[in-house]
């Protein structure tokens, strides 16, 4: 039998104001440290990325200015661009930059995006006709988050019923066919999955379209091919969680009080078992979801940040690369905050 | 990719679109898009790069003097362009007589004001691709449509610009008086004019006024695709028309495959192994003619298969000059063994570890016939180590550095170039002026390239090419040229009336698209 209205109702009419008080200031205090900490996080990472850049073979200069430019250029254009500095002053440069909302020019790119390297005019390399990183990344963001964002949904569609069923079924034939599932969704790379869709989908049944974007159309394959790679973390996450719920004792404490099982798996398992998925969303779908951007959008020339940091990448235009790792850090700092804080608010007995 | 068996295996598809999305392949016949492997800089100043992918952008945009065909059967063929008529006027003068009536881009007429502007600026030493030409030139306009080239201020016979004028392209006179407009906005006499990129696509549009009739294909779209396996997927679903850069496997699939047509040309590229002539073991002459001798290219080119071609010269079958060397180096383990000992190194003792460089990504195969040839090395006794680098950093290492050295000790590498010219292949290679990647630095080598480059007549140069410059390259061996590549594309059937040259560049003018 369900209780009437909550005993103690006037001592929390009495007690609201102070206990907001008590929330906003955890808030404020969550927020604070953790933006404090991401800060740091960011800083290292990006200090890492930008130092790594340097360190490994294959100098931008060569590139920008093709294979025959002499000694000379060379050294003249690295001297221009600051890339003969000792690391610590060329990062210094960089934050500078960055902290005033300028990421700076691509080493490589023009002003209309497209674009290789090996040129050199009279003057030599004249930065201001190369195009800025952040248009390029305000270009490229849109079609990497209609992506990303189809590739989580359908990642869900797929893992939210197959977890769910698999939960609510521990040890029976559901549990092993999400195992099995998983099991082979896991097993299949997401390069090999990518070009058989292309092929059997597009390239023989004529069903979608495939390769670049005019349209979101362009986006349902590689959408599939995200939430293949994704959806077995996901249902593993589901089905543990939901199976470990319904094993906890304030769920048999229910039944014993009379609320039915269809009751407390609406009112209190999927609403518990939604942290961990929180969670996992912050430590790792995260993760895999900008990695496996980085190779779908390759396979597919989708003209997203993935591609842009792989052509980037290739043609070692670095100051690309730095942006879109810092843009990357800052992401999965905020995101795991905010995965944080709300897995708190949904179960008080969190403490980050 | 998948083979052709794999192919008939989907066939339980059905091929009808579904009715809320629309079909992949596009049904336009007046819009031809071309997977391209590589794109173009940020100048489109032709003199301001040597960028391969750009080279052929402005085959579609720019005119040049003559035109070669550049078939392997007669590589010497020089047809009308932009000149209608041309002729050696004495040692250091060609002369060229225009096409009338031909309109830039910007509705002006070619002039001979224009070849003169275009020649003297592109020969400048200060212009990143004046490599492309022999040498400085002076342009003398006789009349509105004749101009003469001079070498004698420069001390080099006119000749060398005899094949060259068919690679260089011709620019608008006032576009190089204002090189910002030069550099954002190409304005050639070509069929198809820029119209605008946007992001990794390029646009041309047909233009109206081409002296040789407007293309029958209005627009031109440039998508640079970076994988091949997607520029493949993509021809095959009908997004793409033409593709280039075929791995040898996916040329083998495609063929035969229905609603494709595959095309395999030899290209003007050869691939060498170039060895580091100005640091140990390789400075010692034998120690190189040891190596070649020691690597098998026959088995090479079987693993290279579909995208190489046997030839036994520093240049390619369809350059001038080319022979099969009779002195080439072949496969003789004995004879490296004699030789090895005559350097002092008997079996490779005594040798100082070897560092082979190439790269992965770029080239069909190198990794895996770069490792063919570390075992045949290490079989006569080199101690190789193979070194594969993906090809940013693999381009890094290419060229000499500003000490004179390059790292490691032989380095794979192609060198191509748009014109039967073989002076654009053996000069920066051979000659101890350049010497770019191996650093050579012999004087006999060096007079007898000057001595070719002197030839007063195409029948001289012809027989100092092949009786003393060659068969001497054949003995010293700088470098080792092991096949000549062949360029593997496919479009669809839809297409037709391409023409393709040997450096890249694809001729639409006539292709027609149903």
């Amino acid at each position: 039998m369900r209780s009437g209205a909550p005993q103690g109702a006037s001592e929390h009419l009495l007690l609201g104001p102070f206990y907001r008080l008590i929330g906003m200031a955890f808030a404020i205090e969550f927020f604070v440290r953790r933006i404090l900490q991401g800060a740091v996080i960011v800083f290292l990472v990006s200090f890492v990325i930008f130092a790594l850049l340097r360190v490994v073979s294959g100098d931008p200069v060569r590139i920008i200015l093709g294979p025959m430019a002499s000694s000379a250029a060379i050294e003249e254009t690295a001297e221009q661009l600051g890339l003969r500095d000792p690391i610590p002053i060329q990062y210094g440069r960089f934050v500078a930059g960055v902290v005033q909302g300028d990421f700076g020019h691509s080493f490589i790119r023009g002003v209309q995006g497209g674009s290789t390297g090996g040129s050199q005019d009279s003057e030599g390399l004249d930065t201001d006709n190369r195009a800025p990183v952040f248009d390029l990344i305000m270009t490229a963001l849109p079609y990497t988050a209609i992506l990303a964002g189809g590739g989580v949904f359908l990642a869900l569609l797929i893992a939210l019923p197959i977890g769910i069923f698999a939960g609510r079924n521990s040890g029976r034939w559901p549990d092993r066919f999400a195992l099995y599932v998983s099991s082979l969704f896991i097993s299949l790379p997401n390069i090999w999955i990518g070009v058989v869709l292309i092929f059997l989908f597009s390239t023989k049944a004529g069903w979608l379209p495939a390769i670049g974007y005019e349209g979101l159309a362009y986006a349902i394959l590689p959408a599939i091919v995200i939430a293949i790679e994704i959806s077995p973390v996901l249902i593993r996450a589901i089905s543990v969680s939901v199976s470990d719920n319904l094993r906890a004792p304030y769920f048999a404490l229910g039944l014993v009080r009379g609320l039915s099982s269809n009751y407390m798996f609406r009112a209190h398992v999927l609403r518990n078992s939604a942290v961990p998925l929180m969670n996992l969303f912050g430590a790792q779908v995260i993760g895999m979801l900008l990695g496996g951007l980085f190779v779908v959008e390759y396979i597919f020339s989708y003209p997203g940040i993935g591609l842009l940091t792989i052509n980037a990448i290739f043609q070692r235009d670095f100051p690309i690369v730095q942006a879109i790792s810092i843009l990357a850090a800052v992401a999965l700092v905020l995101i795991n905050m905010f995965v944080d804080f709300f897995s708190s608010l949904i179960d008080r007995r969190l403490k980050f | 990719m998948a083979g052709a068996s794999a192919l008939g295996a989907v066939s339980f598809l059905p091929t009808a679109g579904l009715p809320f999305i629309k079909t992949a392949a596009s049904q336009d016949v007046k819009t031809l898009v071309f997977a391209a492997a590589g794109t173009v800089t940020s100048s489109w100043d032709p003199t301001s790069h040597t960028v391969a992918p750009q080279i052929t952008a402005e085959g579609f945009i720019f005119n040049r003097l003559t035109n070669c065909p550049m078939t392997p059967e007669d590589p010497s063929e020089i047809l009308p362009d932009l000149a209608v008529e041309w002729r050696s006027v004495d040692e250091f003068t060609l002369e060229y007589k225009l096409r009338q009536g031909v309109k830039f881009h910007d509705g002006n007429e070619l002039t001979a004001e224009d070849v003169k502007a275009t020649y003297e600026y592109g020969s400048d030493p200060s212009r990143p691709a004046s490599a492309w030409y022999p040498g400085r030139v002076d342009v003398e306009v006789v009349d509105r449509y004749t101009v003469r080239l001079n070498t004698e201020a420069y001390g080099y016979p006119a000749l060398n610009f005899w094949y060259v004028s068919s690679f260089l392209p011709i620019l608008s006179a006032r576009d190089i008086a204002n090189p910002d407009r030069l550099r954002s906005r190409p304005n050639g006499t070509g069929p198809f004019r820029y119209s605008e990129t946007q992001g990794d696509r390029i646009i041309f549009e047909a233009f109206d006024e081409y002296y040789d009739g407007k293309p029958n294909i209005e627009t031109v779209v440039w998508a640079y695709v970076p994988d091949a396996n997607t520029r493949v997927l993509g021809l095959l679903n009908g997004e793409y028309h033409l593709t280039e850069r075929l791995e040898p496997e996916q040329y083998v699939s495609l063929t035969g495959e229905s609603g494709i047509t595959t095309d395999r040309s030899l290209s003007s590229e050869n691939k060498y192994l170039h060895f580091r002539c100005n640091k140990p073991p390789f400075d010692n002459e034998l120690v190189r003619q040891a190596a070649v001798a020691a690597i098998d290219r026959d088995q090479v080119l079987q693993l290279v298969a579909e995208a190489g071609q046997a030839s036994d010269c520093h240049i390619s079958p369809v350059k001038f000059g080319y022979i099969d060397v009779p002195n080439y180096p072949t496969f003789d383990p004995a004879r490296c063994q004699e030789l090895l000992a005559a350097a002092g190194y008997p079996n490779g003792q005594g040798l100082p570890e070897i560092e082979f460089i190439t790269s992965v990504g770029f080239y069909p195969k190198t990794r895996e016939y770069g490792e063919l040839v570390t075992a045949m090395l290490q079989a006569q006794g080199f101690p190789v180590k193979l070194t594969t680098l993906e090809p940013a950093a693999w381009e890094e290492q290419l060229y000499r550095g500003s000490d004179g050295q390059g790292p490691g000790h032989i380095i794979d590498v192609g060198w191509i170039t748009g014109s039967p010219e073989p002076d654009l292949v053996l000069r920066p290679n051979y000659h101890s002026d350049f010497a770019l990647i191996n650093g050579i630095d012999d004087a006999e080598l060096d007079a007898a390239l000057d001595r070719q480059r002197g030839a007063v007549s195409i029948d001289e140069r012809l027989k100092l090419l092949q009786e003393e410059t060659l068969p001497m390259l054949a003995d010293k061996v700088p470098a080792i040229s092991l096949f000549s590549s062949v360029f593997l594309r496919a479009m669809s059937d839809r297409v037709s009336g391409v023409k393709f040259y040997p450096n890249g560049p694809i001729d639409l003018s006539k292709a027609t698209l149903s």
